[in-house]
């Protein structure tokens, strides 16, 4: 579903992402790890046509990405989900509002019904549909990115750091939500993240990058019995374990 | 001797629907030692750091049926006397280096600020003194980091300049509000380190205010859990995982493990938790 070859960007002098390939399955999780500056997220703001100066080749699905061209096809094909839900959302919005927009650009009909069946499936109680994102708590409004991102019915959703803002027991839930509706649409996930659990308990596969180059790719298998390979990878987890082994 | 009592501590501000109480009665004691307060966003536990250093802002009230800091009334203090305890004998860090750096001010210059605050240190020596602290907070250049601005340096160094200017007077108390959120996993155990260093080097008291369950479990001695306003269990930090409260086990339950295999994490009942 997403191909991805020999992928390099650059930001101005600096070459932040070198030689990424990746080839992702329909229906696949995959999970891109690292810490800041790692290139993760830039990885996934040239899939979803937010950075220009790119080179590689880069497919989703029958859609093929061109440097500083919008494919028109691709907002179909992909969505993406962001880390902050109090940024994501347009302030003087409603939740309606969000729901509705990408309905009326892309001129489907039936725009009722299918607002209401999406906050069903998102698990927002109806009495939200016309409250603005302040009156919101954040589980609720990252719940609403999703919604809007599902609206045109993408077949790829791009998540980065889709729970990384939230409380642990609203994490738990938005992470539910995910799996759930991954499994339901058949939908295929590429997540962003630092946090090895998150990935563990969402994930098919992970690429562990650094400095914008992919380290290793492993089975998320490998990761939860801790069997990564490469030096770096090893000391993601070590770090993550380092967190929690006492707990 | 104890080295903070607290006994009831209420923090309140009035709303249009009359006064809202975001700390509902919390008490607890302080010796030289490391002390976790977790909970999540709206428990309550920033406030209750804040209300001990004097910092909740107007019209928010604070009252206390005791706030004992080694022998003098906190609740009583005029902000004066607030101001001259601030960053001698208590201090606080918080969570985003970004945000809480002077970014038109010199490193070097903001460590010093509070030594020339509270001191009477020339200015060669207060240069040593600061020179010597972000030695002891492991930046291996002190002498090039003295003159940078905020914006040319890390997160994490960032964060360990913060360190630096909290404790150069070497406070008997520190209170930590979220010090590692916002840095990446491999510093931050560099950040808890120093801090960890620094409580054994000087005897310090420190509270660690956080929502990450597991680092607090790891660095420190003991952990209150604060759930709406209130301190809803307290235990040592190994035992945590013996926790009691269905609140504690809530939380521990739907964190996500690294050998995860679970196909849904459980999810707290918020309804049945507020009615507890």
């Amino acid at each position: 579903m997403i191909r991805i070859e020999k992928l390099n960007v650059h930001y101005g002098a600096a070459h932040v992402v070198k030689d990424v390939s990746l080839d992702i399955a329909t229906g696949e999780s995959f999970a891109l790890v690292g810490e800041s500056g790692s290139g993760k997220s830039t990885v996934l703001k040239a899939l979803a046509g937010q950075v220009s100066d790119w080179s590689g080749s880069v497919e989703m699905g029958d859609v093929r990405l061109e440097p500083g061209r919008m494919n028109p096809a691709l907002v179909r094909k992909a969505q993406m989900v962001f880390q902050d839900p109090y940024g994501s959302l347009h302030p003087r919005r409603t939740v309606d509002d969000h729901l509705d927009e990408p309905l009326q650009i892309h001129g489907i009909g039936n725009r009722d019904a299918r607002i209401l069946a999406m906050l069903d499936a998102v698990g927002l109680a109806r009495k939200f549909r016309f409250r603005l994102p302040h009156q919101l708590s954040g589980g609720q409004r990252q719940r609403v990115a999703i919604a809007r991102a599902l609206m045109l019915e993408p077949e790829i959703l791009l998540l980065d750091e889709p729970t990384s803002a939230l409380d642990v027991s609203v994490q738990a839930e938005i992470l539910n939500l995910l799996k759930g509706l991954r499994a339901e649409r058949g939908l295929t996930f590429l997540l962003v993240t630092h946090d090895l659990p998150v990935v563990s308990f969402l994930c098919d596969r992970l690429a562990v990058l650094k400095s914008g180059q992919i380290q290793e790719i492993a089975g998320v298998d490998q990761l939860r019995h801790r069997d990564l390979k490469s030096g770096y990878g090893r000391e993601l987890i070590q770090a993550a374990e380092g967190m929690s082994e006492r707990a | 001797m104890a080295l903070l009592e607290v006994e009831n501590l209420k923090v309140r501000f009035p709303t249009e629907r009359g006064l809202v109480e975001v700390v509902k009665g919390v008490s607890f004691s302080l010796g030289q030692e490391r002390l976790g307060i977790v909970g999540e966003s709206g428990s309550g536990k920033s406030m209750t750091g804040r209300a001990l250093l004097g910092l909740i802002p107007r019209p928010g009230i604070v009252t206390a049926d005791r706030m004992q800091f080694d022998g003098m009334d906190l609740s009583r203090l005029s902000e004066r006397a607030f101001r001259r305890l601030r960053g001698a004998r208590l201090s606080m860090i918080l969570q985003d280096p970004k945000f809480s750096l002077n970014p038109v001010m010199t490193i070097g210059e903001q460590i010093g600020e509070a030594l020339a605050f509270h001191g009477r240190l020339s200015g060669a020596e207060r240069r040593r003194r600061v020179l010597a602290m972000l030695e002891a907070v492991r930046i291996a250049d002190p002498e090039r980091v003295y003159g940078l601005y905020p914006h040319e340096v890390s997160g994490g160094m960032g964060q360990r300049v913060m360190i630096a200017m909290m404790t150069v007077l070497e406070p008997d108390l520190m209170i930590a509000d979220e010090p590692t959120s916002a840095l990446d996993v491999s510093v931050r155990g560099q950040v808890l380190e120093i801090l960890d260093d620094l409580v054994h080097r000087t005897g310090m008291g420190l509270i660690m205010i956080s929502h990450d369950l597991n680092m607090v479990a790891r660095w420190c001695d003991r952990i209150l859990v604060m759930f709406n306003g209130r301190v809803v269990e307290e235990c040592a930090a190994g035992k945590l995982s013996e926790a009691t409260h269905p609140y504690t086990r809530g939380l521990l339950a739907s964190l996500p493990r690294l050998d995860e295999t679970r196909d849904q994490l459980p999810v707290l009942d918020r309804q049945k938790l507020g009615a507890l």
